[in-house]
């Protein structure tokens, strides 16, 4: 996306974009129409970066609520596990059965 | 928020060996059973302890989290996740169940948390126009919350089968007949 220096002079504005996994360049023109769809694209830049500090920050949040829970069950996991086979039980298609003797 | 809450190498280590001794003895391998019965004996106070620990700091970032700073709702949200726990743990529980318990309650925090978030994403209104998050990201959050729902219900039913293990009892079923036609 950007400026591009034409060899008859004069500059010319593009964006780029990705279409069924292919690089696309659309161009979108010169002087004023070039330079209003360049601030607008720097604009869109910048609220999409905000939007990605927000969501970095909400994630932070919901993981640091979501870790120690996940940490307390694999203990308990491995506990229970281990106290499980110790009574004679054994997993069989992810349930748990007592084992002949 | 500081995330802080990690176990201490000792007792990672103490971990991975009950899960080795655990996986030697399911397998059926010779003194595996003996072995994991003794690392047991000696790792389980320390272990329940520690992981009680992280419970403790886990339900202080929840129920802060749920109560959103206001003091009365942590109070009362705490007072509900003592009343679960005594009622869950019941009478003289031993160490693991305790522990289990605290998964349980811990657990259904959780869930009731991320159900709570995501029902406020999808509501509709001017009100939310700022506070949507993308829908890649309400992606995620459905993603943990459908995980710790799985999580929810398998410690229900762990806590169960530990205890129908320490009762030494076959499992008992309950048969309830409901019926439907009006007279």
């Amino acid at each position: 996306m950007g400026w591009e220096n034409r060899e008859r002079g004069g500059r010319y504005y593009t964006r780029s974009r990705k279409v069924d996994g292919r690089v696309v360049r659309e161009y979108v023109g010169s002087g004023l129409i070039g330079e209003l769809a360049a601030r607008f694209d720097e604009a869109e830049r910048e609220k999409r970066k905000i939007e990605a500090a927000r969501v970095g920050l909400e994630r932070t949040h919901v993981e640091a609520f979501v870790a120690p829970v996940v940490e307390l069950c694999e203990v308990a996991e491995v506990l229970c596990h281990a106290t499980l086979v110790d009574g004679g039980y054994r997993r069989y298609q992810g349930k748990w059965r007592r084992k002949r003797e | 928020m500081s995330n802080k809450l990690e176990l201490s190498n000792e007792t990672k280590a103490k971990l991975r060996e009950l899960r080795i001794l655990s996986d030697k003895a399911e397998a059926g391998e010779k003194g595996a059973r003996r072995e994991l019965r003794r690392a047991i004996r000696n790792s389980t106070p320390e272990v329940v302890a520690k992981a009680s620990d992280i419970a403790r700091k886990g339900y202080k970032i929840l129920i802060g989290t749920a109560a959103g700073g206001d003091p009365m709702m942590e109070e009362a949200l705490s007072a509900r996740l003592d009343i679960m726990r005594a009622q869950i743990a019941g009478e003289d529980p031993t160490p693991l169940e305790t522990l289990l318990t605290e998964r349980v309650v811990s657990c259904w925090l959780l869930v009731q948390l991320l159900e709570a978030l995501t029902s406020a994403q999808l509501q509709t209104g001017e009100h939310m126009k700022d506070k949507r998050v993308p829908d890649s990201f309400l992606k995620v959050i459905l993603k943990w919350q459908e995980s710790a729902q799985r999580r929810y219900l398998s410690a229900i039913r762990e806590l169960a089968q530990v205890r129908k293990l320490q009762s030494g009892t076959r499992g008992i079923q309950y048969n309830t007949q409901i019926n439907l036609r009006s007279e």
